[in-house]
Order: structure tokens, then C-alpha cells, then sequence
């Protein structure tokens, strides 16, 4: 008697669990009411027929970063700009799971009839396989941010910037806070051998070369190690070593803010300027003060804009996916796709340019 | 002895009950889900874990633990790509990876039979060092462009339309059903977990069938690494991170007792047919990662928390009628 009571309990118990783990599968659905139908009757129409919309997933490398949420809200705008009905889903695995859970999406959005998958990958060439099946599925599959080395299973990369433009822009940015008569200045880097940052700044040197820019001159390069305290000490040992220097120049996140916080505590923002790449967030009060007058980062709300459209376009038929192909991306105008010299193989879309921020547009990207 | 199994048979009816439960809730509300792809994938997905699930039932019957297999996945699998692409042959460097499977699972087994420290404390240092062993062999690399047929036996099917991996899990199970529950080899793995001192005066080798079970751990963990370097046709210091938890989720919620000497492989199988259904649905409808994680986890609380609720709600309750037909005799 007891014991069938005791049984009765615990199937309540397992069927509550799994009552609350189903519960939020029927919430997404009023969320928006038309793709309820279309995700039921996608897997049986096979091909992406002109009309019914075509399905649509946006990975990121795993969920909870800010500028991937801001990815989401790029591409979601392309989605409504274009009119997709079928639905657009933001999926990603938890950050300790996110190979085998990007494996996982990929493979189970295979099973669910998506017709467009765009990755910002995280596995590798270990997706490469997944991928592959996907496309023999006949899944467009595009990267950004991040792409699959070997190209493999992959049609097209967007990227957003290119290491050569990054150069361009840390001089013009030199530029235009020295003025017309130029100046001297020195880079604040991450660690010696930081590959983006070495290829960046070696971009940079390049750009000086120039005869338009041969009125800035380049000090010394000194490194901080991403660490907050190691470049606020050498922010400061470049003040004392040059008293005629008027900028530094940070191609690191965490080196901007922090000499951009030296020169602030030192009451030095009149003298020197900090400039570089930096996020918004962090740089906002420093933009706003005059420490920081103008610093570059790549929008990711462009970015998941015009992955939309390059999968949308793929998944359509409006494009094909070969080099040289043109075309228009909404509000971003124009892009052709080529060879991605960055890789062995494989082709991409660049994004680029850099986003310049300053104090009338830092507020509205900080948020 | 009764009132264990009649128990068992419980607990199996319900995983049997939720089983049913789930594949009906997912065959109603997800298209796509009754497919043979589908059924397919949904091993192939977590088919290295399953299969090393098997032996992990072994290892807990037997009051032991084994945290190292997934950083033993990471070594075999590494091993194998540091030595192809430093020109071997794969056939021979898939051996080798193999064969340090095997190596580790020898060391496991000296310090826990030999020395007789704790299992857990050996195992948590080999979670420690073969991921750093791994680490050393592939650095921050990316190991990859493996010949096509060691590729196609990871990611292509070999006999209808089932994998390699899948054949090699189906025929590791019966294999694995038959020496636990019918041989006299698995009547020591019970007997040991039950208690280690009367297994001892009872004449059962205790240490050996220990190492035996370890090295059998990592030899099966090796094994389960390979077969997951070749679904994903690349290597990395990372592979298989992390996987010993679920591979351990697996075993308790198929009614495996943490304190050894009970549950079954029926148990098992059906938990890992639950949680690979549960996963599927979820995932097919969309369910972010982390609300995953939080079901799979109150799921593993309930079968942790259930059966020993349930044990001692019985044992106060036999105790108050005790007391009270006592009073009785009394007043």
C-alpha cells in the first residue's frame, strides 16, 4: 500500500520535471505566430520554395557575450528589413560545451529543415564534417567572425575587418587627433607576440611609409601584456621617456582604457591623447572627457547584418557563392565576394570599415 | 537480497515509463523527429560518451570511481594526430593512441590496486595530467587532414545506415550485458561494491578484478577518443572536455548506486536512451543550451535524491509503527 503510493509520488515528481521542461518548447511559439506553422511544414516541403520563407539560425561561438547579442540584433533587422516569414533563431551552447554544442545545433537544425545557418565558430575544423552534412542537406552555410580554417563545409566567411585597414585607420585616427602638422606618438600594445596585434601595428608602419602621413612620427612600441596595471605603468613610463609625445596609440582593448585611466588620474588628457581599438562601454566616459577623442572597433550589429544577407542571398539563389559576385546589403550598400587571402582556401565577404566612435556616436553604442 | 531487486525492477519501470513519455511527447510536438536521420544523429551526437558509459557502469557497481576517461578520450585522440602528423601511418598512430589508452589505464590501475589509494583521488589527477599530457602533444594546435577512410568511418555509415561507432556501442553493449549480469566476473564486480571486506574473506581477487576494470576504463575511453577524432576529422588539446560528467550523469540516473553494488546495464541503457531522447527534443525545439543543462540536472537530482528519499521516508515510517504497536502492547 505504501510502497504504491511511494511510486505514485515520484512518477508525479519526473512528470512535473518534465511538464516544466517542455513547457518553455510551447512557449517561443506566440512569440511570433506565423513560424509555428512554417516550422511544421518545413522538413516535409524539402527545397526552400519562393515565398514560404526561408528558415534561419544565427550561432554564436556560445551565448551570453554582449557583442553576439549585438550580432543577433543586426541580422534580426535584416530579417524584418527583408521580410523573411519564417523564423530567425538566435542559438548557442553554453560556453564549457560549445564545440560539441555547435556540433550539436548544426547537426539537430539539419533535422529541422533550416534552410540558412550562420556560425561564428568556435570548434575549428572539428565542425568541418557537421558542416558538410549540412550542406548536403542543402543548407547554406555561411561564417562570420570567426570561420572554419579549411573552408570546408563553408561557402562564404564574412569578416569584419581587414588586417591592412587596420593600419589606414589607426593613422588617419593619429591624424586627425595631431592635426594638420602631425606630431609624435607611441603604440601601446598586448604581448610581444600577439599575432593580431603584431600584424596590425606592422600595417601601421606600413600606412606611415606614406607621404601623406610622414608628419607623424612613430616613437617606440612598448608592450603591456593585456594586463590593466602593466599598461597603466608603461601609459606612464612613455609620458616621462617623451615630453614631446602627444599620443598613444593602443590596438588592444584592455591597453586603451587602461593608458586612456593613466592619463586621466594624472590630469595629462590635456597633453596626450589615447586613441586605438576600444569597446564603447568601456571607453565612453573616456571619449566624453577628451581623454580618448576618437578610438575604432568593428560594429558586430553590422556584422550580424550583413551575414543575413549573404545567407539569405545564398539561401535564395540570388547569389551562388563564387568569387567576383556583387552585391547590394540593405542599408550597407555594396560587396563583392573573393578569394580570402587569409586562408588557403575559401572565400569572403569583408565587412570592414572600422567604426570610428567618438563623442557623438560613443553614448549610443555604449548601451 | 529480495527487496534490492523488486527495487531495481521499480526503478527500471519508471525510466521505462519516462522513455515512452518522452518519445511521445517528442514523436507529437517536433517534425523530424521519427526520422531514421534523426535516430541516427541522436547517437552519433553523444555515441563516444555512451560507449564509455558501458564500462562506467562497471567501475561505480564496483564502489570505484573513474574521472580520468574523457581526459583519456583526449589523450588517445591526440597522440594519434601528434604522431600522424609527425609522418606515421594512421593505421599505427590510431594503434598507438590506443595503446596509451591502455598505458594509462595500467598506471590508474597500480596506484588504486597495487598502493590502494582511492580511486577518486587517482583518477582526479589523471583528469588532471592525461588533459596535460594531451595539451603538451598538440599544444594550440588543430590536428586535422586525416586520411579519407579514417574519416569516413567516423562520419559515414558502414553497414545499412549505421556508423562505425554505432555497430562497435550495440555490440560493446551485449558483450557488456553478458559479463555483468550473467558471468561470474560480474557477480564479483556486485559482491566487491557490496562490501570489500566480505568479497576479500569470500575468496574473491578484489585487487585484481580492480584492475582489470581500469585498465578496461581507459582501454574503452581510448577506443571512444579515436572514434570521436574521426566524426569530427580534426584534433584538438581540448577534445572530450568535460565529457566524464555526462558519462557519469548517465550511469546514476540509470539507478546505479554512487555507493556501488547496485543497478544494472538495463538501467543504464534505458537512462541513456532517456537523456539522448530529452537532448534531441530539446534541441530540436530549440531550447537554449542552458535550459538544457538545468533539466538534464534536475533530472540527475531527482534519480540521485528519489531512491534514498524514498529508502529512508520507509525506514521512519517502520520505525513509528514500530513505536506505536509497541505503546499498544504496553498501554
Amino acid at each position: 500500500m505504501f510502497k504504491q503510493s511511494l511510486k505514485g509520488l515520484s512518477l508525479l515528481l519526473i512528470f512535473s520535471v518534465l511538464l516544466a521542461a517542455c513547457a518553455p518548447a510551447v512557449a517561443p511559439a506566440p512569440q511570433a505566430a506565423a513560424p509555428e506553422a512554417a516550422a511544421t511544414e518545413a522538413p516535409a516541403e524539402a527545397p526552400a520554395a519562393e515565398g514560404e520563407g526561408v528558415p534561419m539560425v544565427l550561432m554564436p561561438k556560445f551565448l551570453g557575450i554582449l557583442v553576439f547579442d549585438q550580432a543577433y540584433q543586426g541580422a534580426l533587422e535584416a530579417h524584418n528589413e527583408i521580410g523573411n516569414p519564417a523564423q530567425l533563431q538566435f542559438l548557442g551552447p553554453t560556453p564549457e560545451n560549445s564545440v560539441a554544442g555547435q556540433i550539436e545545433i548544426l547537426t539537430n537544425a539539419t533535422t529541422q529543415g533550416v534552410k540558412a545557418i550562420m556560425i561564428s565558430n568556435n570548434a575549428g575544423d572539428q565542425i568541418a564534417p557537421a558542416a558538410k552534412a549540412a550542406r548536403e542537406a542543402g543548407m547554406t552555410v555561411v561564417t562570420w567572425d570567426s570561420p572554419i580554417p579549411s573552408a570546408e563545409g563553408e561557402q562564404v566567411f564574412v569578416a569584419q575587418v581587414d588586417f591592412d585597414e587596420t593600419g589606414t585607420v589607426m593613422a588617419d585616427m593619429a591624424r586627425s587627433i595631431l592635426g594638420e602638422d602631425g606630431g609624435k606618438f607611441a603604440v601601446l600594445s598586448a604581448s610581444p607576440d600577439a599575432a593580431n596585434q603584431n600584424a596590425w601595428i606592422a600595417a601601421l608602419q606600413r600606412v606611415l611609409e606614406q607621404p601623406e602621413y610622414a608628419n607623424l612620427e612613430l616613437l617606440e612600441i612598448v608592450y603591456g601584456n593585456d594586463q590593466s596595471e602593466d599598461s597603466y605603468n608603461q601609459a606612464l613610463a612613455l609620458v616621462d621617456k617623451y615630453p614631446d609625445m602627444e599620443l598613444i596609440m593602443a590596438p588592444t582593448t584592455v591597453g586603451i582604457a587602461a593608458a586612456a585611466k593613466a592619463m586621466q588620474d594624472e590630469g595629462l588628457c590635456d597633453q596626450v591623447k589615447v586613441s586605438g581599438l576600444g569597446l564603447p562601454a568601456e571607453m565612453l566616459e573616456f571619449t566624453l572627457n577628451g581623454c580618448a577623442p576618437e578610438f575604432a572597433l568593428w560594429s558586430f550589429v553590422d556584422l550580424g547584418y550583413l551575414a543575413y544577407h549573404v545567407a539569405y542571398k545564398l539561401a535564395t539563389g540570388e547569389l551562388q557563392g563564387v568569387e567576383g559576385e556583387t552585391f547590394e546589403a540593405g542599408r550597407m550598400g555594396s560587396y563583392t565576394i573573393e578569394k580570402d587571402p587569409t586562408r588557403e582556401a575559401g572565400l569572403r565577404v569583408l565587412m570592414g570599415p572600422f567604426t570610428v566612435y567618438d563623442a557623438s556616436n560613443v553614448e549610443a553604442a555604449a548601451q | 537480497m529480495q527487496s534490492r531487486f523488486s527495487f531495481l525492477r521499480r526503478w527500471e519501470g519508471l525510466l521505462l515509463i519516462l522513455l515512452v513519455f518522452v518519445v511521445v511527447y517528442n514523436a507529437l510536438s517536433t517534425p523530424g523527429y521519427l526520422t531514421t536521420a534523426n535516430w541516427i544523429n541522436l547517437f552519433q551526437l553523444s555515441i563516444e560518451k555512451i560507449i564509455v558509459a558501458l564500462i562506467m557502469t562497471f567501475i561505480i557497481i564496483n564502489a570505484e570511481i573513474d574521472l580520468s576517461v574523457a581526459s583519456v578520450m583526449g589523450l588517445s585522440a591526440c597522440t594519434m594526430g601528434f604522431l600522424y602528423m609527425g609522418g606515421m601511418p594512421m593505421e599505427w598512430a590510431a594503434l598507438m593512441g590506443l595503446l596509451a589508452g591502455v598505458a594509462a589505464g595500467l598506471f590508474n590501475s597500480f596506484w588504486i590496486g597495487v598502493v590502494g589509494l582511492p580511486s577518486l583521488v587517482v583518477t582526479l589527477s589523471g583528469l588532471i595530467g592525461y588533459r596535460g599530457l594531451a595539451y603538451l602533444l598538440v599544444e594550440d594546435r588543430s590536428i586535422g587532414n586525416f586520411p579519407a577512410w579514417f574519416n569516413r568511418l567516423g562520419q559515414q555509415p558502414l553497414i545499412g545506415p549505421f556508423p562505425l561507432a554505432m555497430i562497435v556501442f550495440f555490440v560493446l553493449l551485449v558483450f557488456a550485458i553478458i559479463i555483468l549480469q550473467y558471468s561470474g566476473f560480474g557477480r564479483y564486480v556486485y559482491v566487491i561494491g557490496n562490501s570489500k571486506d566480505v568479497a576479500r574473506y569470500a575468496g574473491v581477487r578484489v585487487q585484481r578484478t580492480k584492475m582489470i576494470l581500469f585498465v578496461a576504463s581507459s582501454t574503452v575511453a581510448a577506443l571512444a577518443g579515436l572514434l570521436y577524432a574521426a566524426r569530427l576529422g580534426a584534433v584538438r588539446g581540448d577534445i572530450a572536455t568535460g565529457f566524464e560528467l555526462d558519462i557519469i550523469t548517465m550511469v546514476l540516473l540509470g539507478g546505479v548506486s554512487i555507493f556501488g553494488g547496485s543497478g544494472s546495464l538495463w538501467g543504464v541503457l534505458l537512462s541513456v536512451l532517456i537523456i539522448l531522447n530529452l537532448r534531441n527534443g530539446m534541441g530540436l525545439a530549440n531550447l537554449s543550451g542552458h535550459v538544457q543543462t538545468g533539466v538534464i540536472g534536475v533530472l540527475l537530482i531527482l534519480s540521485v535524491l528519489a531512491p534514498n528519499l524514498a529508502s529512508s521516508v520507509r525506514a521512519s515510517w517502520n520505525r513509528h509503527r514500530a513505536r506505536t504497536l509497541e505503546a499498544g502492547k504496553t498501554g
